[in-house]
């Protein structure tokens, strides 16, 4: 017999009790997605699709895979304090370290964060495809000349005008873009964050 | 949708919204029957449905929802049609890219595939398209705590298959 869930809420049965689970449940269950239309490694007939019918939505389906609107993840309902709240949650990217990651590993995360940057920061830390508010996004480390500075990439995230961080000795900045959606570009309070922000909102190209 | 938009802009907002939720939409049914071609067939199909249906569609942020149950009518018309064959797991695991990095990953894909579909589909609604326990529940037409309680006991077998969990805590049985 089912329990009617007494004791349980929305929020203690998912992300948020245990980061290295969900995590990997996340990612397994993330498999990859073939472009529509694609041919299949081994494909047995297509038995019952008739794909004359409006061919044109189906073409146009097939065009890109993105990946959004993955996980629900919970958020305190200003941008702002989730943006900081999601940096201290992964304390080890705030490492200095002269190690950066490899080319194909940070664009794939971009890729997977529906989002390319047409010329990449030098030093890239760290880069991870991560839950925010909803959905998954790109979020990497730059080593800047004072440490590393936190780039998040908010294609869903939405600002009228540019908010400015200050906390626990970081300061940030959230930066409206252009084509929709914002950055957030957090550093260390000493840090000269514009010269990343100005380089990665210049790059920045979103997938859709 | 608004009888004053053209095909056009209807065409427009349905192939935007596809090309935003077709990846979700083919994990979610791959997870139901754990089959990449009944996948692709599945959502293929609820894409077609969903494009004829799209301009009776009134409230527009009610869309992904609504494409979820698209999804879900027709993997079980496809089921019920079709008396779709056991998934071996030896067929599931040729599928899907070995994850060379990390054998974990592997190690929870199985795990996943071995829960009941019971568990299995609700922990994809809510991990992969986002739903919350109420909007699971409602598609599933159970009580929200049936659905807490499944995505309770799935976590909960998921850390126990994979050691993951130091006393499982699933009382069920």
């Amino acid at each position: 017999m089912e329990h009617e869930g007494k004791n349980l809420r929305d929020d203690n049965i998912g992300p948020g009790g245990d980061d290295a689970f969900e995590s990997l449940l996340a990612r397994a269950l993330r498999i990859d997605v073939p472009a529509a239309g694609a041919p299949a490694a081994v494909r047995r007939p297509r038995r019952w699709l008739s794909l004359a019918v409006a061919a044109s939505v189906l073409i146009a389906v097939g065009v890109t895979v993105n990946n959004y609107y993955d996980a629900r993840y919970f958020s305190s309902g200003d941008l702002a304090t989730d943006v900081m709240a999601h940096m201290n949650h992964e304390p080890a990217s705030l490492r200095r370290t002269e190690s950066v990651v490899a080319t194909g590993e940070f664009d794939q995360v971009l890729q997977q964060a529906g989002a390319r940057l047409s010329v990449a920061p030098p030093a890239v830390s760290y880069v991870r495809l991560c839950p925010f508010r909803g959905h998954m996004v790109a979020h990497f480390v730059v080593q800047a000349s004072h440490g590393p500075v936190t780039v998040l990439l908010l294609p869903e995230e939405q600002v009228d005008t540019q908010v400015s961080l200050d906390e626990d000795g970081f300061i940030g900045t959230i930066v409206p873009l252009q084509d929709g959606g914002s950055i957030a570009v957090v550093g260390e309070a000493d840090e000269d964050i514009s010269e990343v922000r100005d380089q990665v909102a210049n790059a920045l190209r979103w997938r859709l | 949708m608004t009888a004053a938009k053209s095909e056009l802009e209807l065409r427009r907002e349905f192939n935007d919204l596809s090309l935003r939720l077709r990846p979700d939409l083919y994990r979610y049914a791959f997870w139901l029957g754990r089959d990449r071609q009944l996948a692709e067939d599945v959502v293929q199909e609820a894409l077609l449905r969903g494009w004829k249906a799209f301009g009776n569609l009134e409230d527009a942020s009610s869309a992904k929802a609504w494409l979820v149950s698209i999804v879900r009518r027709e993997f079980a018309r496809t089921f019920e049609r079709k008396r779709l064959e056991t998934v071996d797991f030896k067929d599931f695991e040729e599928q899907l890219s070995s994850a060379e990095d990390d054998p974990r990953l592997d190690e929870m894909r199985h795990a996943i595939f071995e829960l009941d579909d019971d568990y299995r589909e609700p922990l994809a609604l809510q991990v992969l398209m986002g739903h919350t326990a109420r909007e699971i529940a409602q598609l599933m037409e159970l009580t929200e705590g049936a659905v807490l309680t499944r995505l309770h006991r799935a976590r909960a077998r998921l850390k126990q298959t994979l050691g993951m969990a130091q006393v499982a805590d699933d009382n069920e049985h």
